[in-house]
């Protein structure tokens, strides 16, 4: 064997026999952060399934009555409490007491009546996105000026078409693995760069400044070893930590989705059987596997650069905290930012194109040239992230620095 | 065997005066214009106080710092030129036990042979020698942090002969170790000396000076202040100790 890999084995040998390491790289990946995500959507989805059968209070004031009043009444979905001033509505919803208040003009039915166009205002929170009052509103009263204006229109002996020139068809063809692209792919991508942060961090910090602190690192080099040699066995073996967490992360989406597919098919909606398929697809896990490994190369250099430059293990910690947000933001500006595409000057951006590539690979949209430009421009900055490496370790004021 | 010619490493150490980044640095001599030679097979000893730059020196000996200035040959290699040549033919204990914890005995051993590019035909019955001399049989499948200290400093005795260089560097061998501890580095160190290889300790112990070394170097704030035999040194006064010697000389 070589020296470099004597020092792989070794280093190898020496992190998987801490517990530490096991549990970020198998374990965290592939059970706890699927039962996290599991339980996340299992929470959101009963609250949205809750949310569908929910009675809401709905404040209104009317100094007369109507008969969109009494349509509101009907519904099984709305508790109507009347109060007896605008001031007393807005406090209703401010102080969450009702969901929807609703304020009739006080010429309501006159104006109505006088084929006039009355005023209702609608007071509401729109915070809480999951829920359904302001539609099931909002339905109501559009139902009850559709039958207003076809009674006018019927007393002037006009069609409907007479006020609508132009029916606007809208036919949406997002394929569903577009969706899935949308949906899924900036977030799987944030969770791949997360898992392979994880996976090198605290081995990076451990064959870095821990050595320093222990003391084995001036042992190391006090060998025939070479830094080149040195670099590439404590750099490997932070990339195959860092590749092993992102290989379990990827099985611990994986085999849950499979499960699924194999055991409980029929009771899945089939929107989310659709987006689940989508992300089931070889081409674009073997794509953003690719894609993973040198930018595992690339991180797992640069980090183990910034744990031997750190004196001590807690420093390093500190430093690498910083480097986590540096590679993090990049990841996040895709999920809030769905619409976003993929160009040029965005393929050099690391960790940003993998996030777009994720999402194009699982919509089948990938422009195969931007995802070779993000290939080799990933594998250059990994030749510099080990170029700086092998300066730092090369470096006897950054291996002795105390 | 070992020369060393007007040797010296300056660094930079924080001065009391504030800076933009912190306190600003100014340059020192950790070690100046250092001149000695150390024949083969005998056994030198640096001493000194506390900063007056024993391990920077053995440091630069065994090619791990590289001079600021001058150099030192090991077998007539320079260390400036060829510090892998160098670094092969040495072995280097540092001044605590520095091994790795999750490994066991068998295993640390067979990493630092195996980094010697030494096959185990040649490695083992070396190790399988040093385990008896040692009286380690017990220990070599436990892991070094399980190790009580003495066992692993003779873990680290070890793994630093695994290769048999022709020139043993020993940084403060005997700090933090128990009696049983200095026992075992005061044989090994006795054992080498028999053996007829080349040895260079620096220490506080003034003891194991006295009864080992052939040579003596003293050092001071990082220059030679003595550089002689045992019997040149107690020269120096014959109606004082080894010791007041010492402190004589490093006091004045």
């Amino acid at each position: 064997m070589n020296k470099w890999q004597v020092l792989l084995v070794k280093e190898i040998k020496h992190l998987f026999r801490d517990t530490k390491t096991i549990v970020q790289t198998v374990v965290v990946p592939t059970f706890i952060t699927p039962l996290l995500i599991g339980a996340i959507f299992w929470y959101v989805g009963s609250i949205a399934t809750e949310e569908t059968k929910k009675t809401y209070e709905i404040s209104v004031y009317s100094s007369a009555d109507s008969l969109l009043i009494d349509n509101l009444n009907d519904s099984d979905r709305l508790a109507i409490t009347k109060e007896g001033s605008l001031e007393a509505v807005i406090e209703a919803v401010t102080f969450d007491k009702s969901e929807i208040g609703l304020v009739f003009d006080d010429s309501f039915v006159d104006d109505l009546t006088s084929n006039n166009s009355a005023q209702l205002t609608i007071y509401s929170k729109d915070i809480d996105t999951f829920s359904q009052a302001k539609s099931i509103v909002s339905n109501i009263v559009d139902d009850y000026e559709e039958s207003i204006r076809n009674n006018r229109l019927e007393l002037l002996n006009l069609d409907e078409n007479y006020v609508n020139p132009i029916t606007i068809n809208e036919e949406d063809l997002t394929t569903e693995e577009e969706s899935a692209g949308s949906i899924f792919g900036a977030l799987l991508a944030l969770f791949f760069v997360m898992y392979v942060i994880s996976g090198s961090m605290y081995p990076a910090i451990d064959l870095g400044a821990g050595e320093k602190e222990r003391g084995t690192m001036e042992t190391l080099i006090s060998t025939n070893i070479s830094s080149v040699d040195i670099i590439i066995g404590k750099m490997l073996s932070v990339t195959s930590s860092a590749i092993l967490t992102a290989t379990f992360s990827m099985l611990g989406f994986a085999i849950p989705i499979l499960i699924i597919f194999l055991f409980y098919a029929d009771s899945v909606n089939e929107y989310l059987f659709g987006l689940l398929s989508a992300i089931v697809n070889p081409v674009a896990l073997i794509g953003v596997f690719v894609l993973i490994i040198p930018l595992s190369v690339f991180m797992g250099a640069f980090l183990l650069a910034i744990s031997v430059y750190a004196k001590t293990p807690k420093e390093a910690g500190l430093l690498l905290g910083n480097v986590l947000i540096v590679f993090i933001i990049p990841c996040y500006v895709p999920l809030i930012n769905p619409g976003l595409e993929l160009d040029f000057v965005g393929a050099l951006i690391p960790c940003y194109n993998l996030a777009l590539i994720t999402n194009n690979l699982i919509a089948g949209t990938v422009d195969w040239f931007l995802y070779s430009v993000a290939l080799l421009s990933t594998i250059v900055y990994c030749i510099v992230a080990i170029y700086i490496t092998y300066i730092m370790f090369d470096d006897e004021n950054v291996i002795f620095r105390s | 065997m070992i020369e060393v010619k007007n040797l010296s490493k300056q660094f930079k150490a924080p001065t009391e005066e504030k800076g933009l980044f912190g306190p600003k640095k100014k340059a020192f001599w950790a070690v100046k214009d250092l001149d000695f030679e150390i024949k083969k097979g005998s056994v030198a000893s640096i001493l000194g106080p506390n900063g007056c730059g024993k391990t920077t020196t053995l440091r630069m000996i065994a090619g791990m710092l590289t001079p600021s200035r001058g150099t030192a040959f090991v077998d007539s290699v320079d260390v400036r030129k060829d510090k892998q040549t160098v670094k092969s033919k040495i072995g280097y204990m540092t001044n605590n036990t520095s091994l790795y914890d999750r490994l066991n005995v068998i295993e640390t051993v067979k990493f630092f042979a195996e980094l010697n590019q030494i096959s185990p035909d040649v490695y083992m019955p070396r190790a399988e020698k040093l385990f008896d001399q040692l009286d380690m049989r017990k220990y070599l499948n436990k892991r070094i942090a399980d190790l009580s200290t003495g066992m692993k400093q003779k873990t680290s005795i070890v793994r630093t002969l695994i290769h048999d260089p022709d020139l043993i560097v020993l940084d403060e061998p005997t700090t933090g170790v128990d009696v049983t501890g200095q026992s075992v580095i005061v044989d090994l160190i006795k054992s080498i000396k028999d053996s007829g290889k080349t040895l260079i300790f620096s220490t506080h112990q003034l003891n194991e000076v006295r009864d080992i070394a052939d040579h003596i170097i003293v050092m001071k704030a990082g220059e030679k202040i003595f550089d002689g035999n045992n019997n040149q040194f107690q020269e120096l006064d014959r109606n004082k100790n080894f010791t007041e010697i010492f402190m004589e000389l490093v006091n004045e």
